[in-house]
């Protein structure tokens, strides 16, 4: 069961490397480049020189998609970063003092949490004038809570470990021990939230942009994409298909390799 | 006079209180708990779940803050000192051994942890002898350790440290027969060769008649009986005593 598992864990890790690989070496991969519009090829079918068709500014989708790729997993990854590292460190503060640092802080977090996270995150871009930095910020307002309730519960509970008990009464500080004890402790389950976490931030991500509160044009990102070529998708389909067909990949791919690992640790006990 | 009784105090715990609360609900954990322990003596403490024998220890070895009452350690007063300091004197050894040892670190870095100088590897080697392992083990993490080999790693651990009083809580109720076995006699080395106090908590009153010279009975947070094993065995004079000992023979048989 073990071995069938870790042999999904690394096929479905393989297909997120290919696609981070692609998205970093863009500029090597891709047949043409994302920005130069032709009038020539406006909305051309998949041929071999534009092997994803191109849109209506005749620009080739494929390359698009792989420098959309890069600002939509890139945004992505530095979000779902600074939540886990923001979400950690509430977590581990609340759960280590506990008092009143604890219940204010779960109090904001469960007011943050009362609200659905893309009508806070499209109030707040809104309010941001939009922008990948707008987005970004929009989406972080309540991402990091996942992480800081995680954070806290394997705090609370990794504290009445006898372990720690034991670091206690061999004279370390409490610095010592959240340093050397809890935080690397903490490590897996909030490695496996934080991948669960890229395919929402993605969706985010993208749907604000799709909305237009995210890059502004004529940077390339899925969202974006989608929602420039969506007014020609009789004509033209693939300059819809290409984006969102990635997009659902890049979503399917991270959200079942982080419910392969999910799996994984649950069967280590 | 009790003999026992004449050795010179290394650990004394006078009128300790403590009590959880939890909303309007309390429990009176310890109620004016006394006690000391000799040096080199085994003192048992027997009492089953809930009478309050783990928060003893943990309230001795100030891993939970008393409400009341006073602890010395020799003639030094430890009151309110807190665990790490309480650490320079004592070490705890606890009833699930695996989960004594952080999971992410070899047995090494573990018993390097608790040792407060300079890394002897010499003084860790005797230990391990000691204690029947291989030193092979040390390089090992505690999953890879049997629940037997985890507890003697915990007292090699304890020793490291040089605390010169071990608090023992139901250290071999997780274990097979033969891994008590294995415990009992280092617990009874230890006695011979390095004149160790030991408080020893567990339910098993069989057991502490093996290890301890005196025993204490609790129940429901207080002391109910104290006295030399042989005299409260043979002779209890409280009728929990009395239940407990009775117990402990249906089930032997």
């Amino acid at each position: 069961m073990r071995r069938r598992l870790k042999t999904r864990i690394l096929i479905t890790g393989a297909a997120a490397g290919i696609i981070l690989l692609a998205v970093i070496f863009a500029g090597v991969i891709a047949p043409n480049d994302p920005y130069t519009t032709n009038a020539l090829a406006i909305r051309k079918a998949p041929c071999a020189d534009y092997p994803f068709g191109t849109d209506n500014l005749g620009r080739c989708v494929l390359s698009r998609v792989l420098y959309g790729g890069r600002t939509t997993i890139a945004a992505t990854f530095f979000l779902v970063f600074l939540s886990f590292l923001a979400g950690t460190f509430i977590g581990m503060i609340c759960g280590t003092c506990g008092g009143w640092a604890d219940r204010l802080l779960m109090r904001i977090a469960d007011i943050l949490l009362s609200f659905p996270q893309m009508v806070v995150a499209i109030a707040v871009a809104g309010i941001l004038n939009g922008g990948m930095k707008g987005a970004m910020i929009a989406l972080g307002i309540t991402m990091w809570v996942s992480f800081a309730r995680l954070a806290r519960s394997h705090t609370m509970s990794i504290r009445q470990e006898a372990y720690i008990s034991s670091a206690i009464l061999a004279g370390k500080s409490r610095l010592n021990i959240i340093c050397t004890h809890i935080f690397p402790n903490l490590l897996a389950p909030l490695f496996t939230n934080a991948l669960t976490q890229v395919g929402t931030t993605m969706i985010g991500l993208s749907g604000l942009s799709f909305l237009g509160l995210g890059v502004i044009p004529p940077t390339a990102e899925w969202g974006s994409m989608i929602s420039e070529a969506r007014a020609y998708i009789q004509i033209a389909p693939w300059a819809v298909l290409a984006p969102a067909a990635v997009t659902i990949l890049t979503i399917v791919v991270f959200n079942y390799l982080g419910d392969l690992v999910m799996e994984y640790r649950e069967t280590q006990g | 006079m009790n003999p026992v009784r004449r050795k010179k105090s290394v650990l004394r715990a006078e009128h300790l209180s403590k009590r959880f609360t939890d909303g309007k609900r309390y429990t009176d954990a310890l109620s004016d708990v006394s006690l000391s322990l000799g040096e080199g003596e085994f003192l048992g403490v027997v009492g089953e779940s809930g009478s309050g024998k783990s928060t003893l220890l943990r309230a001795i070895s100030g891993l939970v803050s008393i409400d009341a009452g006073e602890i010395l350690c020799g003639t030094e007063r430890m009151t309110g000192r807190g665990p790490r300091e309480m650490g320079h004197k004592l070490q705890m050894i606890f009833q699930d051994a695996k989960s004594s040892f952080d999971p992410r670190f070899s047995m090494e870095r573990s018993i390097r942890e608790s040792g407060r100088g300079e890394w002897d590897p010499a003084q860790v080697r005797s230990l391990i002898d000691l204690a029947g392992l291989d030193p092979g083990l040390l390089s090992r993490k505690p999953t890879a350790l049997s629940g037997g080999q985890c507890q003697r790693m915990a007292i090699v651990r304890a020793l490291y440290s040089g605390a010169g009083i071990l608090l023992c809580d139901e250290i071999t109720s997780a274990l097979d027969v033969s891994s008590q076995a294995q415990i009992v006699a280092i617990l009874r080395k230890l006695k011979a060769q390095r004149g160790l106090s030991v408080l020893f908590v567990s339910h098993d009153i069989a057991l502490v008649r093996v290890v301890c010279d005196r025993v204490l009975v609790m129940k429901e947070g207080h002391v109910v009986e104290e006295g030399l094993i042989a005299d409260v065995v043979d002779d209890p004079q409280d009728p929990y005593t009395r239940e407990l000992i009775a117990s402990a023979r249906r089930q032997s048989l």
